[in-house]
C-alpha cells in the first residue's frame, strides 16, 4: 500500500432469515459500527457500499435503495458490485489519495428475499449458450470437483472434512447461520444437490449486512488503540466461458501474488497466521489453499487431513465457520474480513484462535468455477 | 489531492441501433479503439473498471464476468462499479481514485449499453421499491416531468417561454450529433417539430427525450509519470464531485437540487474554480430530457434559478455561445445508459486536447462532465482541463 489505511471498527448481524427489513438491518450495523468508532454520521468523509442488483431482492439500482439507512445522504459514496472485497479496497484508494479521511464500507445481501442462489447464478449465464443448458455455480463447482478429485486424487471423504471443520468451527459464532456438529459421513450423506456435491457441502443463503469503518493512519490512531491496517491487496479475473480456463490453476494464484508482493510476504505459510477464505463449496477451501500457495498443487486434501487448518492448527482456516456457515453472497468477502480484523485484535470471542495473530488473510471469490478472486491482507 | 490524474485516451462505438455485433463485440469494438488510439497494448493495464445498468437491464448480471475477454481483462485487478444512471461517471471517478491512489499507473475504465437487446423503461421502473413507489413512477419520464414542472412552477417560467428553449435546445443539440461521428440520432428537426411532437408525459414530447441506444466508451486514465512517458496530449482531472439524496422521490427538493448543486460544487472547489460560466470552455451535461438539461445549468451554477431559459434563448449555452453545453448533441442525441456518464467525460477529455473533430469548440482548456442516476436521486461531476 502507498499509504497507511486501516480498519477501525466492524459490526455484522447474523446470516439467519430475519423479519426485520432490510433497511432496519442496514441502519443497525450502519449505526453500529459508527458508535463503536465514537463517530457521527456528519462525520464519515465517504461510502462505499457491496451489493448486486441480482441478490437485491427484485429492486434494481441497489444503492439507490439504501442510499439512506447507509449514512450516504449528501456524501460522495460509490458502490461495488458482485464481489465487497472491492469495496475495501475501494474505500482503502480513496482514502490514500487524501479525498477522505475516513470511508464507512458496507456490504449487504438480505437472502431471505432472494430467490434460491442458484436462480440468481444462472443470472451469470450468456442467454444464448449457457443459460439454455442451465449452468450456475453449483453446476460448474460440480465439475470443477470432479475435475480436482481425478487429477490429484482427492477423496471426497477429505472434501467433506472442510464441512466438518466449518460447520464445528461455527458453533462458537454467534452470527454464522448453519451450524453443528457433523461427522464425515452426515456431510456425505447429506442429499446431493449436483453430483458429487451435497447439501453440507454448499453453502446456504443467507442475511449478511456487515460494515467496516477505514480510516487514514492519522485518524486511525485517534479512533481506536488497535488499528488493523490493510497491508496488502489484489485481484485478477479469468476468462468467461468454464471451458476456456484450466479450472484447477485459475486467477487466484495471480490475485494472491498481488496481495503479496504489495504485504512483502514471501512465503505465506510463515507469515500469515490466519485466513478467512470464500469457501461456497467445501472442496474449494482446498482448492484455494493450494492457490494460496499454503501447499503445492493437490496437496489440499493432505492439510486438511492433518489438522493443520483446524481452530488450533498452525494456520487456523476459517475459525468463523466461513461461507460453508454463513453466505450473504455479495457480503461474504468483507465478513472475512471483518472475521480477520476480529481475529487479530482478540476479539472473536469464542471463536477466538488461540495463536496470536499479527498478519491475517481475507479472501472473497465470485463467477463460476472461482472466475474472479479477490485477496486483501491484514495486519496488526 | 493524491498523485495527478491523466486521461490519455479515448474510444467510443458508433453508437446506435447496433444489431450488427452481439453486446460483448459491441465492448470490445470501443476497448479495440482507445488501443488504437493511445497505441497502448493491453498487456500495459494495471486495472480495468468495469461498470453497467442493473443485471434486468442487462439480460446477464455481473457483466464483468462476460465481458472479461471483450475488455481484455482476463488475469488483470478489476473493480465493478454501479450507481445507476450515473455509473458513467462513477466509473471514471473510481479510475481516477486508483490511479491517484498510486496503486496503479494504467486503468483503463470501460462503460457499455446495449439497449435495443432489453426494456428500458420496465427497467427503470425496477428502480422504485414495490411498495410505495412504483404504482406512481414507471420509467424515467414520468419522473423527469414531475420534475420540470415543480421548477416551472416554483420560479413561475412562462410555459411558453420553457417550451420554447426546450425546443431550441432539441434543434441545436440535434444539429450538433451531425458533427459527432459517433451520435445515433441524426435527423434534422425544427423547433416546430419538437413542440408539435407527440406527447410523452406531459410537458415532455418525443424530440425532449433520448434515444435508446447501444454502445460502450472507453477510456485510459494514467498517472503523471505514465502520461508524460507516453508524451501524448492529456485531459488532466481537475475536480471530482459526487452527492446522493434520498431514495423516495418527495423526501428531496429536485428543484434546488442539492445532490446536484453540492456534487458540482464539490469538483469546483477542487478545481479552484469560482465562476464556472467563466472559467469553463465546455461542459458535457447529462441531459436525457431538455427541460432537466436548463435545471442543471442552474443547479451547476450557470446561471441562476429560473434564468436559464432565457440565457438558453440568447445562445448562450450553443456551440458559438460563452458556455457551450453537449457540443456533442449529449445525451438527448445518444444515450447506451451505461456508457452514457464516460461518454460525457470521454468528450469533455477530446474537447480539451483539440479532439473533438468537428465539433471542438475552439480552444477549450476547462471542460465539465456529468451524469444523474437514480430516480433523480445521484449526481456526479469530473472537471477536466488541458493543463497539469
Amino acid at each position: 500500500m502507498t499509504k497507511k489505511v486501516a480498519i477501525v471498527a466492524v459490526a455484522q448481524n447474523a446470516g439467519a432469515e430475519s423479519k426485520d427489513n432490510f433497511y432496519d438491518e442496514a441502519y443497525r450495523v450502519t449505526k453500529e459500527v459508527l458508535d463503536k468508532a465514537g463517530m457521527t454520521r456528519d462525520e464519515i468523509g465517504s461510502v462505499v457500499s457491496a451489493s448486486s442488483d441480482v441478490f437485491h431482492g427484485g429492486i434494481s439500482c441497489a444503492n439507490a435503495y439504501y442510499w439512506d439507512p447507509t449514512g450516504a445522504f449528501l456524501k460522495n459514496a460509490s458502490r461495488q458490485d458482485g464481489e465487497s472485497l472491492f469495496a475495501l479496497i475501494y474505500a482503502a484508494m480513496r482514502i490514500i489519495t487524501g479525498h477522505f479521511d475516513t470511508v464507512l464500507v458496507i456490504g449487504l445481501c438480505k437472502g431471505s428475499e432472494n430467490p434460491e442462489l442458484d436462480a440468481c447464478t444462472l443470472m451469470y449465464s450468456d442467454p444464448f449458450y449457457l443459460r439454455p443448458l442451465g449452468l450456475t455455480e453449483t453446476m460448474a463447482a460440480a465439475l470443477q470437483m470432479k475435475l480436482y478429485m481425478e487429477k490429484y486424487k482427492i477423496r471426497k471423504e477429505q472434501c467433506a472434512k472442510v464441512a466438518v471443520k466449518n460447520l464445528g468451527n461455527a458453533l462458537r459464532n454467534p452470527f454464522a447461520h448453519r451450524k453443528g456438529r457433523y461427522t464425515v459421513e452426515d456431510i456425505l450423506k447429506s442429499d446431493t444437490v449436483v453430483d458429487p456435491l451435497t447439501e453440507l457441502q454448499c453453502a446456504p443463503k443467507s442475511e449478511g449486512m456487515i460494515a467496516l469503518l477505514l480510516a487514514s493512519e492519522k485518524k486511525a490512531k485517534k479512533l481506536t488503540d488497535k488499528p488493523v491496517w490493510i497491508r496488502g491487496f489484489g485481484s485478477s479475473i479469468d476468462a468467461y466461458m468454464i471451458g476456456d480456463r484450466d479450472l484447477l490453476d485459475g486467477q487466484l494464484k495471480n490475485a494472491a501474488a498481488r496481495a503479496y508482493k504489495m504485504a512483502g510476504i514471501r512465503n505465506p505459510l510463515k507469515q500469515i497466521d490466519l485466513a478467512e477464505i470464500t469457501e461456497p463449496y467445501a472442496f474449494q477451501e482446498l482448492m484455494w489453499y493450494e492457490q494460496l500457495g499454503f501447499c503445492k498443487a493437490g496437496g489440499g486434501g493432505k492439510l486438511i487431513d492433518k489438522g493443520f487448518t483446524d481452530m488450533d492448527g498452525a494456520l487456523p482456516v476459517n475459525p468463523s465457520g466461513g461461507v460453508l456457515a454463513n453466505n450473504p453472497y455479495v457480503s461474504r468477502g468483507l465478513q472475512r474480513a471483518a472475521e480477520a480484523f476480529l481475529q487479530i485484535r482478540g476479539e472473536a470471542g469464542e471463536r477466538q484462535v488461540k495463536k496470536k495473530v499479527r498478519t491475517a488473510l481475507a479472501h472473497g471469490v465470485h463467477g463460476f468455477a472461482g472466475q474472479c478472486h479477490a485477496v486483501a491482507i491484514l495486519g496488526s | 489531492m493524491g498523485r495527478a490524474v491523466a486521461i490519455i485516451g479515448v474510444g467510443q462505438t458508433r453508437h446506435g441501433r447496433r444489431m450488427d455485433v452481439s453486446y460483448p463485440d459491441l465492448v470490445r469494438e470501443a476497448v479495440l479503439r482507445v488501443f488504437e488510439d493511445t497505441g497502448l497494448s493491453p498487456r500495459d493495464i494495471d486495472g480495468v473498471v468495469s461498470g453497467t445498468m442493473p443485471s434486468m437491464m442487462e439480460g446477464i448480471a455481473l457483466t464483468h464476468f462476460y465481458f472479461s475477454e471483450a475488455m481484455q481483462a482476463v488475469g488483470k485487478p478489476i473493480l465493478k462499479t454501479e450507481t445507476c444512471g450515473s455509473t458513467g461517471v462513477s466509473i471514471a471517478h473510481t479510475a481516477y481514485y486508483w490511479v491517484a491512489s498510486g496503486l496503479a499507473d494504467l486503468v483503463l475504465a470501460v462503460g457499455h449499453e446495449k439497449m435495443n437487446e432489453g426494456n428500458s423503461q420496465a427497467t427503470m421502473t425496477t428502480v422504485v421499491e414495490p411498495f410505495y413507489q412504483r404504482y406512481f413512477i414507471s420509467g424515467a419520464p414520468g419522473v423527469f416531468s414531475m420534475q420540470s414542472q415543480m421548477w416551472t412552477a416554483r420560479y413561475g417560467i412562462p410555459e411558453d417561454k420553457i417550451r420554447d428553449a426546450a425546443a431550441f435546445i432539441s434543434v441545436t443539440h440535434h444539429d450538433s450529433a451531425f458533427d459527432n461521428p459517433y451520435a445515433h440520432v441524426k435527423i434534422k428537426v425544427t423547433a416546430e417539430d419538437v413542440k408539435t411532437a407527440r406527447v410523452i408525459t406531459y410537458p415532455i414530447r418525443l424530440l425532449d427525450v433520448c434515444p435508446n441506444s447501444d454502445g460502450a466508451c472507453a477510456v485510459i486514465f494514467a498517472s503523471e509519470k505514465m502520461a508524460k512517458k507516453i508524451g501524448r496530449k492529456a485531459a488532466w482531472v481537475k475536480g471530482v464531485g459526487y452527492r446522493g439524496e434520498e431514495y423516495f422521490f418527495g423526501d428531496s427538493d429536485k428543484v434546488v437540487w442539492e445532490s446536484a448543486i453540492q456534487a458540482a460544487r464539490q469538483a469546483y472547489d477542487q478545481a479552484g474554480i469560482k465562476n464556472p460560466r467563466k472559467e469553463l470552455d465546455v461542459a458535457e451535461v447529462y441531459n436525457p430530457f431538455t427541460y432537466q438539461e436548463m435545471l442543471f445549468y442552474e443547479c451547476f451554477g450557470f446561471c441562476d434559478f429560473g434564468t436559464s431559459p432565457d440565457l438558453v434563448l440568447k445562445g448562450t449555452f450553443s456551440r458559438k455561445g460563452s458556455l457551450p453545453c453537449d457540443p456533442s448533441g449529449g445525451t438527448l442525441c445518444t444515450n447506451p445508459i451505461g456508457a452514457t456518464g464516460l461518454i460525457r467525460v470521454a468528450e469533455a477529455a477530446m474537447q480539451v486536447t483539440g479532439k473533438a473533430g468537428d465539433h471542438q469548440v475552439p480552444g477549450a482548456k476547462l471542460a465539465l462532465a456529468h451524469a444523474m442516476g437514480g430516480v433523480d436521486q445521484f449526481n456526479g461531476i469530473m472537471i477536466l482541463g488541458s493543463k497539469l
